[in-house]
């Protein structure tokens, strides 16, 4: 011990010198006691335990210690403040709000702590009666709290103003009313002509939804077939593959129980799909000993602190997956057992559908999938098949493949994981590689495919569950507290092309973001009349809802082409909480609510239970606890938000039930009042108390639960769930399909129907038919000799084989596949990514890889929070391996142009100018630029004629930029950052308490360029999403080139919609019945069978 | 033995919080600086720099390794099982500050929890201060409990978790300041203890 050994005798001769010196802080102090008062002793500054919410009993009166000064000494010093001792702590008294986060789609549970004397909310917390999200937030909950006070939120309706063309920026306000009377004018031209395409020029555009089924009811209470979601610019690729094995929409983890966490891309754990509950369960997991893989070009969070980190090829993720399969398949375990659960296998996937179709084997041996048909129709013939079949996925073919070449030992490390978890793989294969790529959907076939060969496709503890059996959806079921008590609206009898064009007739959702350019497509709308399509010229109504496609859809110089055209949509109104690029371009913006200030019932899939949760506008619910009351009870929420100062801030169930009883069918006569209207009182809209007791009633252990708690209430269900924000329905949902079928003797029964045994025939694979309106539908499969509820498909098994592929003329797709040489790459062209490494042959050609999400941003819908805004928009470079930087020359802070290239069509989209950042954190080849920065603004800030200030525009999250557009060519260029910009408006009059550190903002924002407006579409031939990644040449920027700079040649990116549809889809045919697979639903609004008909069909009825 | 609250004072000052030119100009000042900084008395970098960019540039770096990024200079951190900063009331140190009258401003000295290094020197500063008082009063009573109570303290608290820190300073830190700074703590622990030991209690 060196140390010992050099003792110096510090307390002898010189070396006491030191005492001559004070040198220290000085950090203790007296405690000086204050003479606490007796309603003083329920604070204490040492408390035994440590809960961070108070319990329920509290929440309509809790007290509490102002945080800053009980930092400065706690009350044994300075006692608590009184008009006798004001220099005491202050103590807030708060009435605690539940609601729900509204910025990604978990629905995590908040609190909003209303403080009672200014009817501020003080700040937003987590809600620990929420189940999944256990009282916790990611920054983005708390981040509603400056959301809120966003001094450039929207105040009061505006309308684009009289004489102005959109996009010019001139507003003028109106009431809430002014907007209804022009809006239900609109509509009720629409239903008053009521012809096919009538109904077919409103839609409904939603952004990301945040509830369970309202949405899709408005165009349906209209008999509209419009409503188009953001999904296929989203999930849609990871949804088609899930569709296609269990006609289900997304699968759903067991987390916190599995063994390994397979991760394809960040998100789950660090940034995307119901990240923050995720992220809980998977740590969870992981304290429990599991093991993590991320398989992603980036090396995201999670990754960094992953067991196992693997830089595919982006999009290549397939070829891997199949490799697993291959070795599953074709080598046995230690003790030379089967690594196949041929249990599962056996009794769950549709192998003997697929063994049967002797015509289909003889194509796949055709393509050369196989090389010999099977001996016979046998489970044992089929796992020998599927040993042949994936055999060429090779550790030597992946690693070429997916360009891990050096990395070949991560590949053992992955198969120990794999097999070591057993049937506890817990997964969800989302966004990136499956919206990233052309054919990204076979991700999810592929990698379902080894999940399921090892039995985790089961649901069981730790495994791989689907989505629907985890959620509860209420949100759209209130008919019975309307006039028309209970009756549903019929189906709707068209079918819209706008969303559901001809050559997409499996696309998993809406083709939403071709709109612009369907509407523009003349030749397009030509063609498919003359088929007989009744495709209408253009659209009356289009209403975004919380959504901003201009700037986070491809190609957004053509959204503004489109939206500026008055004779293409004559009427367009965004119901947004905040400024967007969109709204720019629309007749009216209406501010409707943030988390804290609408109504909405969400329950997402993120553990196996049930947990529903209640959105709600907290500063009504506090001043009705209070004892205030609307003047009308139809729109509490907006005189609520009026009397507490927030704005004229509304919320969408109020106004659509206003709108339509008072302005679009008053009289009831065109049959949409009869939805609207309130079965109490007919004369007025829906009350949220009546519209939420209807829908929370139809929970059983809900309404068991509020029934006990408040008795004597007329509206039970709608209070308990005002109260608490969220219950749980149901809990441990595993293997929900092996749930029994009940039989009486007479009668099978599922899900409450009963259908005689007569009328149920049973078939060869033991699936349980019956007569549904004239169509067959499946109700239960037997299996052994007991008969069990099944998976959603037809074939109530997990579908290997998917039929319907081959009906829609993909045939060589209708199994798991992927192509296995550069030839089959041409061929397959359709599934494979169209940043394929085979398309990049220059020193300067990369994939481009745009769409991770980050942990505190949220596409558009954060750009209004200063707090995201300070930890997210400072900087958003593009990545670059160090490797490439090097042999380019590329240093840290180099501008370089980026240069998107389409490889269907060979054309230039444009460029944008970003930062380069070399970095290891992406993998050779692959540059990383996420889209979520490049905000921008036109103008700073609006004058409105009448009223005493200027609105804001954007002021915290958006620099000011210079546009300008030909019809062709597009050019951006950034004139100003964020933070001068907010400096030279001292204007700012909103929330002025809450903002007086706006003049601290110190972010410019200039450094995201607005790429999607250079990227084209490209839309999936198949699934219809659009394939984000790009293929893109970079070069350095020249001595003029600003950062942020964009130039886009929207003429080619027009041509490369055109070449993407016309040389990649296969469309309906004359030999096709409808116009998608009948048991597919359409995801949102219900259609009859006459609308799904394919006008050009001419085969024989009954086919 | 007057020096023991000097020493205090000094070492706490070293670990509570970054440098700054004047406590450095003092430092250096010392009589005895080269003997208690050697290797950074001869330091190259310190004659190429002014105190402030010497400070900016290479200490206050340094100082943000070695006490707040990568070493832990909290007592319940080495201590609990699990690792964690114990921040609130149960912090054990709290109910000996409490007992002797003080609290910790956890503001101004810019620390999570009162087991910081630096605030478990700056209260031995205090006791030894005391110890010194009754000592000057001929209190032999309170020299003793003080004593006594200074002994525990550096048993129970200080060296149970001070020379793993200070060595991983004195192994880690890229500067010769902190180096040496952690050796001389480290030794003046180690010796006032044994001089606690020696007294007559």
């Amino acid at each position: 011990m060196s140390f010992l050994e050099s003792r110096r005798n510090f307390l002898k001769g010189s070396a006491a010198t030191v005492a001559t010196l004070t040198l220290s802080k000085g950090v203790f102090t007296a405690i000086a006691q204050a003479n606490p008062r007796q309603e003083e002793l329920s604070f204490t500054n040492t408390p035994k335990t440590l809960s961070f919410y108070p319990s329920l009993e509290e929440w309509d009166s809790f007290k509490e210690l102002d945080g800053d000064d009980w930092k400065r000494g706690g009350i044994d010093r300075k006692g608590v403040q009184s008009e006798e001792n004001p220099e005491g702590i202050y103590v807030n008294e708060y009435i605690i709000v539940p609601t729900v986060c509204s910025n990604c789609e978990a629905g995590c549970g908040l609190t909003a702590w209303v403080d009672k004397k200014s009817m501020v909310v003080k700040k937003y917390m987590g809600n620990p009666l929420h189940t999944g999200s256990r009282g916790r937030n990611c920054a983005k909950g708390y981040g509603t709290w400056s959301q809120m006070y966003d001094p450039d939120r929207v105040p009061f309706p505006l309308r684009r103003a009289p004489g102005s063309k959109r996009g010019e920026g001139k507003w003028v306000r109106v009431t809430w009313d002014d907007a209804m009377k022009e809006i239900g004018a609109k509509i009720r031209e629409l239903l008053e002509q009521g012809d096919e395409e009538a109904r077919k020029q409103f839609i409904y555009h939603v952004g990301r939804p945040n509830e369970n089924g309202f949405g899709a009811r408005l165009p349906h209470t209209l008999g509209f077939d419009g409503y188009d979601s953001h999904t296929n610019i989203c999930s849609a690729g990871a949804r088609q593959g899930s569709i296609q094995w269990a006609n289900d929409d997304r699968n759903s983890p067991d987390w916190a129980n599995a063994k390994l966490i397979f991760l394809q891309s960040s998100h789950a754990a660090d940034a995307g799909h119901y990240f923050q509950q995720s992220a809980g369960y998977i740590a969870d997991a992981r304290k429990k000993g599991a093991k993590l893989v991320v398989i992603d070009p980036r090396l995201s969070n999670s990754a960094g602190m992953a067991d196992l980190w693997l830089p595919l090829w982006p999009g290549t993720e397939a070829a891997l997956y199949l490799w697993l399969a291959n070795r599953v398949l074709n080598e046995k375990g230690k003790n030379g057992e089967d690594l196949v659960d041929h249990d599962f296998v056996r009794n769950w996937i549709n192998w003997k559908k697929f063994m049967r179709n002797r015509e289909y084997l003889n194509f796949i041996k055709e393509k050369g999938y196989i090389k010999k048909l099977p001996k016979d129709e046998s489970y044992e013939s089929f796992i020998e098949l599927l040993k042949e079949l994936y055999a060429p996925y090779t550790t030597e073919f992946v690693v070429k493949e997916c360009r891990i070449e050096g990395q070949e030992n991560k590949l053992e490390e992955l198969w120990e994981m794999f097999i070591d978890a057993g049937d506890r793989i817990a997964t969800y294969l989302w966004r990136a590689g499956t919206i990233g790529h052309r054919g990204g959907w076979m991700n999810t076939r592929t990698g379902f495919l080894a999940l399921a060969l090892r039995g985790a496709l089961r649901g069981d503890i730790g495994g791989v569950s689907w989505h629907h059996w985890h959620k509860a959806s209420v949100n759209g079921k209130w008919f019975k507290a309307a006039l028309s008590n209970g009756k549903k609206p019929p189906k709707v009898k068209v079918w819209n092309e706008y969303p559901w064009p001809p050559e997409y007739p499996l696309s998993t959702y809406e083709m939403s973001f071709l709109l612009p350019h369907l509407l523009m497509d003349e030749e397009w709308k030509k063609k498919w009349r003359a088929r007989g399509f009744k495709i209408p010229s253009r659209l009356k109504v289009w209403v975004p809802r919380m959504y901003n496609p201009v700037w986070i859809n491809p190609d957004g110089f053509r959204w503004i082409e489109a939206l500026k055209r008055e004779d293409l949509i004559e009427l367009s109104f965004n119901l947004s909480p905040t400024w967007s690029e969109t709204n720019w371009y629309c007749d009216f913006v209406l501010p409707t609510g943030l988390a804290g200030e609408r109504h909405d019932q969400q329950s997402e899939p993120t553990k196996p239970e049930k947990w529903v949760a209640f959105r709600q506008p907290a500063l009504r619910v506090a001043l009705e606890k209070m004892g205030w009351k609307p003047k009308d009870p139809t729109r509490a929420t907006l005189e609520a938000h009026m009397k507490a100062g927030l704005g004229e801030i509304w919320e969408e169930i109020e106004f659509w039930a206003n709108l339509m009883v008072h302005y679009v069918d008053p009289d009831g006569k065109l049959g949409v009042k009869q939805y609207w209207a309130s079965k109490e009182d007919p004369t007025r809209a829906i009350t949220i108390p009546e519209f939420y007791q209807a829908a929370f009633s139809l929970l059983p252990n809900l309404k068991k639960a509020a029934e006990a708690a408040y008795p004597k209430s007329k509206y039970p269900c709608y209070e308990f769930m005002r109260d608490r924000g969220a219950f749980t329905e149901e809990t441990n949902i595993y293997k929900p399909q092996e749930r029994e079928v009940q039989f009486d003797g007479e009668n099978y029964i599922v899900h409450g129907h009963k259908y005689p045994k007569d009328e149920v025939i049973i078939d060869e694979d033991g699936v349980l038919w019956v007569d549904h309106h004239g169509h067959r539908k499946s109700i239960g499969v037997k299996i052994g000799d007991k008969i069990y509820q099944g998976f959603h498909t037809p074939d109530k098994r997990l579908d290997f084989f998917v039929d319907w592929m081959v009906d829609y003329r993909w045939p060589e797709y209708a199994i798991p596949i992927y192509p296995r040489n550069e030839g089959e790459r041409k061929e397959m062209v359709h599934i494979v990514t169209q940043v394929h490494h085979d398309y990049l042959k220059g020193d300067n050609e990369f994939a481009l890889n745009t769409i991770y999400r980050l942990p505190y941003m949220i596409h558009t819908r954060s750009v209004n929070s200063k707090h995201l805004m300070e930890i997210s928009v400072n900087h958003n470079p593009i990545w670059i391996h160090t490797s490439d930087a090097r042999r380019l020359g590329i240093r840290r802070g180099d501008k370089i142009r980026v240069k998107i290239v389409d490889t269907v069509s060979g054309l230039e989209s444009g460029y944008f100018v970003a930062m380069a950042v070399p970095t290891e954190a992406t993998r050779p080849g692959v540059l990383a630029c996420s889209h979520h920065a490049g905000r921008w603004k036109l103008k700073n800030a609006v004058d409105i004629p009448g009223f005493q200030h200027k609105l804001g525009v954007l002021g915290l999250g958006a620099p000011l930029y210079t546009m300008t557009m030909d019809g062709k060519i597009g050019k951006m260029r950034a004139r100003e950052g964020i933070d001068k910009g907010l400096k030279r408006r001292p204007e700012t009059w909103q929330f002025k308490e809450i903002n007086k550190d706006l003049e601290h903002i110190w972010w410019d924002g200039l450094t995201g360029a607005w790429q999607n407006a250079v990227a084209p579409v490209h839309p999936d031939p198949i699934a219809g999403n659009h394939a984000w990644h790009h293929k893109v040449v970079i070069e350095r920027a020249k001595p003029t080139d600003r950062l942020g700079d964009v130039y886009v040649n929207y003429e080619n990116n027009f041509k490369i919609y055109q070449a993407w549809r016309d040389k990649l889809t296969r469309p309906l045919t004359e030999e096709i019945k409808y116009r998608r697979p009948m048991h597919m639903p359409r995801p949102a609004v219900p259609l009859s069978e006459e609308a799904y008909r394919n006008p050009m069909y001419k085969g024989r009825e009954g086919a | 033995m007057e020096a023991r609250p000097a020493y205090y004072d000094l070492l706490s000052r070293l670990f509570i919080g970054e440098m700054d030119p004047e406590t450095l100009r003092k430092i250096e000042e010392l009589p005895n600086f080269k003997e208690l900084f050697p290797t950074y008395y001869s330091w190259e970098e310190r004659q190429k720099r002014s105190r402030s960019r010497l400070i900016d540039e290479v200490l206050n770096v340094d100082y943000t390794e070695i006490a707040i990024m990568h070493l832990i200079p909290y007592e319940s951190f080495y201590r609990r099982d699990d690792g964690m900063i114990e921040s609130g009331g149960a912090n054990p140190v709290v109910q000996i500050y409490n007992n002797f009258g003080f609290r910790v401003d956890l503001d101004r000295a810019r620390v999570v929890s009162p087991d910081h290094i630096g605030v478990e020197l700056e209260f031995m500063k205090l006791l030894t201060q005391a110890h010194e008082k009754a000592e000057a009063h001929g209190d032999r009573e309170a020299v003793r409990a003080l004593a006594r109570e200074e002994r525990e303290f550096l048993r129970n608290h200080l060296l149970q978790f001070a020379p793993l820190y200070l060595i991983n300073v004195a192994e880690q830190a890229r500067t010769p300041f902190y180096r040496d700074g952690a050796k001389l703590t480290l030794e003046f622990l180690l010796e006032d203890y044994e001089y606690l030991n020696r007294v007559e209690l």
